[in-house]
C-alpha cells in the first residue's frame, strides 16, 4: 500500500527556514557598513568639508548623544507614535476591508471615498487632523492612523475575497457554517495580503509620525528635525534622520518576524533570504 | 460479454432503492450576457445501487462534472429529481452523506496533513482526540503514514491526493464523489491510485461516482461506464464491466477488457460525430 513511486517527498526536512545567520551572511554587510563610516569620516577630515555640506560620523554619533539631550528619548517619543497609530489605523483598516469583502453594497457606496480620502497628501490632512485632535500626543497618533488605515483595509479586502474556489467547494460539501468558512478558510487564506498591508503601513507610520511632528510639537524626531533645519545644526538634521530610517528598519524586522511566525507555510516564507 | 444497455432509466427499475437516483434531471445555465443558455445536462436518468462503482466518461463540456456538483449540492437542478438515499442533496449534504475529491486536491496549506483530513470532522464539531484518531486512521489507509505532520507543499501530486480522499472519507460518507482525481498525475502514480482505490472501494464497498477522460480507467475501475456527449449533456449509453473481481493492473491485459474498452471507445467516438 506503501507507494514507491510518489512517496518521494520534496523536500520534507529541508524545511528552507533560512535563518541560518552564517559568517557568509553577517560578514559582507559588517565590512562595507566599517569600510563606508571609515571612508566617510576620512574624506571629510582630508578636505576639511565644513559640517553644513557633510558632517562626520563622528560629528554625528556625538551630536546624536550629547547636544541638547540624548536624541533616544525624542526617538521613543516618535516610536510610540508610530506603534500607536499604526495599531489603530490597522485595526480599523481590517474591520472596514473585511465589511468590504463581505458586502458589495457596502463596498460600492464607500469604496469611493476611501480611494478618494486615500490620494489626500498626509502633510494637507494632518494641520486639520492637529486640530481636531489637539496638541498632545493623541493628534500625532491620528494623523499616523490615518495614513496606516488604507493599505490595510484594501489589503483584508483583497486577501479574504481571493481564497481557493475549489477549497470553498470543500467547505460547502463539510456543510461548514459561514463563521467556520471565515475563521478556518478565508481569513488565513488572506493573511499574505494582511502583511503586505501591514509592511506598507510600518513605512507609512514612521512618516506620519514625523509629518505630524514637523507641524505641531515640542519633542519627537520630527521636532528635532525642524529644530536643527532652523539653527542649520546639520550634524543634529543628519542624526535624527538616521534614527527615523533605524525605528523604521526596527519596526519593519518586528512585523517581518512576526509574519514569519505566523505564517511559515506560505510560498514567500519559504524564499531563502540570500538568494 | 459487452452489453450495452439500450435505455439507461429502465435498465434499473429492477433496483427498487438505489443509493443515488436521478430523475428527468436538467440543468440549464444562463447565457453570458446575452448568449444562449447552456443546456449543461438534459434528460438525465441514472440509479446508482449501495456498493456500486459507476465512472462518468464523456469529452469536455459533456456535463459529467455538473452532474456530481448536483448531488454535492453544489448546483441546483433546473428540472427533475435527485435523490440519495432518498434525501434531497441539501438534506444529504447537511448530514454529511457524501464525500467530493476534486481534481485539484484543494488542501489547505496552513495546515498539515493530519488536520487536513481530519477538518470535516472539525467543522461537524467532533472532538479533537477522535478525530484525530480518525484521521491517523485514515491516513493510513490512503498509504501515508509517516507524513502526519508534513504540510501539504512538502508533499508530491499523488501524496496531495490521496491526502484529499482520505479528508472525503473521514465523514464516513454514503456516496463518493469523484470528479477527475487523478488527472493531473502521471502515468506510474494514476496506476498505482487507481489500484489503490480499486482495492478500498471493493473492501469497503463504497458507493462511487466516478468522472474520468480515461476509458481505460473507467473500464479497470467500474462496475458500469456512463459514457455521456455534449450539447447538451446527455448519458448516450450504460455499459456493463462485468469482469470478474478482484481486478489488478494485468486485468487491462485480458481480452475481455480490451473488447470494452474498444467499444467504449467507439461509444465515445460516435458521440463527437453527432455533436
Amino acid at each position: 500500500m506503501t507507494g514507491l513511486s510518489d512517496s518521494a517527498v520534496t523536500g520534507i526536512d529541508a524545511k528552507g527556514t533560512g535563518s541560518t545567520l552564517g559568517l557568509g551572511v553577517l560578514v559582507p554587510p559588517v565590512v562595507s557598513f566599517v569600510l563606508i563610516v571609515g571612508l566617510w569620516e576620512m574624506a571629510v577630515g582630508y578636505y576639511e568639508t565644513p559640517a553644513y555640506i557633510l558632517p562626520a560620523p563622528s560629528r554625528i554619533w556625538s551630536s546624536m548623544v550629547k547636544d541638547e539631550g540624548s536624541i533616544l528619548g525624542h526617538a521613543g517619543i516618535t516610536f510610540f507614535e508610530a506603534v500607536a497609530g499604526f495599531t489603530i489605523g490597522s485595526a480599523l483598516g481590517a474591520v472596514l476591508g473585511a465589511l468590504f469583502a463581505y458586502s458589495r453594497t457596502l463596498a460600492r457606496g464607500l469604496l469611493p471615498y476611501v480611494i478618494a480620502a486615500n490620494t489626500i497628501p498626509v502633510v494637507a490632512i494632518a494641520p486639520i487632523i492637529i486640530i481636531w485632535f489637539g496638541h498632545g500626543l493623541p493628534s500625532k497618533v491620528a494623523v499616523t492612523a490615518f495614513l496606516s488605515f488604507f493599505p490595510l483595509a484594501l489589503n483584508m479586502m483583497k486577501g479574504l475575497q481571493s481564497y481557493d474556489h475549489t477549497i470553498m467547494d470543500v467547505f460547502h460539501v463539510a456543510a461548514a457554517n459561514g463563521w467556520q468558512r471565515f475563521a478556518k478558510m478565508r481569513l488565513p487564506s488572506s493573511l499574505p495580503y494582511v502583511f503586505v498591508g501591514l509592511k506598507l503601513n510600518v513605512t507609512f507610520s514612521v512618516i506620519g509620525a514625523i509629518i505630524a511632528e514637523f507641524i505641531q510639537a515640542d519633542r519627537g524626531l520630527g521636532f528635532v528635525i525642524m529644530t536643527a533645519y532652523r539653527t542649520l545644526n546639520m550634524p543634529r538634521l543628519w542624526a535624527a534622520m538616521l534614527v527615523s530610517a533605524l525605528i523604521g528598519i526596527l519596526f519593519f524586522a518586528l512585523v517581518a518576524l512576526i509574519e514569519r511566525w505566523v505564517i511559515p507555510w506560505h510560498s514567500s516564507m519559504r524564499e531563502d533570504v540570500r538568494s | 460479454m459487452t452489453s450495452v444497455t439500450e435505455d439507461p432509466a429502465t435498465a434499473l427499475v429492477e433496483n427498487q432503492d438505489p443509493k443515488v437516483h436521478f430523475r428527468g434531471v436538467e440543468v440549464i445555465y444562463p447565457g453570458e450576457q446575452g448568449g444562449e443558455p447552456v443546456h449543461a445536462l438534459e434528460g438525465i436518468d441514472l440509479a446508482v445501487r449501495d456498493g456500486e462503482f459507476v465512472s462518468l466518461i464523456g469529452p469536455s463540456g459533456c456535463g459529467k462534472s455538473t452532474l456530481l456538483r448536483v448531488l454535492a449540492d453544489l448546483t441546483k437542478p433546473t428540472v427533475g429529481e435527485v435523490r440519495i438515499s432518498g434525501e434531497t442533496p441539501r438534506t444529504a449534504r447537511l448530514k454529511r452523506k457524501v464525500g467530493f475529491v476534486f481534481q485539484d486536491a484543494a488542501l489547505l496549506e496552513w495546515r498539515r496533513v493530519l488536520a487536513n483530513v481530519a477538518l470535516p470532522l472539525e467543522i461537524q464539531g467532533i472532538s479533537r482526540g477522535e478525530r484525530q484518531a480518525r484521521a491517523s486512521e485514515l491516513i493510513h489507509l490512503v498509504g501515508l503514514t509517516g507524513f502526519e505532520q508534513a504540510f501539504p507543499r512538502q508533499l508530491s501530486g499523488g501524496m496531495r491526493q490521496r491526502a484529499a480522499i482520505a479528508r472525503a472519507m473521514s465523514t464516513n460518507p454514503e456516496v463518493m464523489l469523484m470528479d477527475e482525481p487523478f488527472g493531473a498525475l502521471d502515468q506510474i502514480t494514476r496506476d498505482r491510485l487507481n489500484m489503490e482505490l480499486l482495492e478500498l472501494s471493493q473492501r469497503l464497498r463504497m458507493t462511487v461516482l466516478f468522472v474520468t477522460h480515461s476509458i481505460r480507467e473507467a473500464v479497470l475501475l467500474s462496475d458500469r461506464v456512463a459514457v455521456m456527449t455534449p450539447r447538451p449533456g446527455r448519458i448516450t449509453e450504460v455499459i456493463d464491466i462485468d469482469l470478474p473481481r478482484p481486478r489488478t493492473l494485468e486485468t487491462r491485459e485480458t481480452a475481455a477488457f480490451e473488447e470494452l474498452a474498444k467499444s467504449g471507445m467507439h461509444l465515445l467516438e460516435q458521440g463527437f460525430g453527432s455533436s
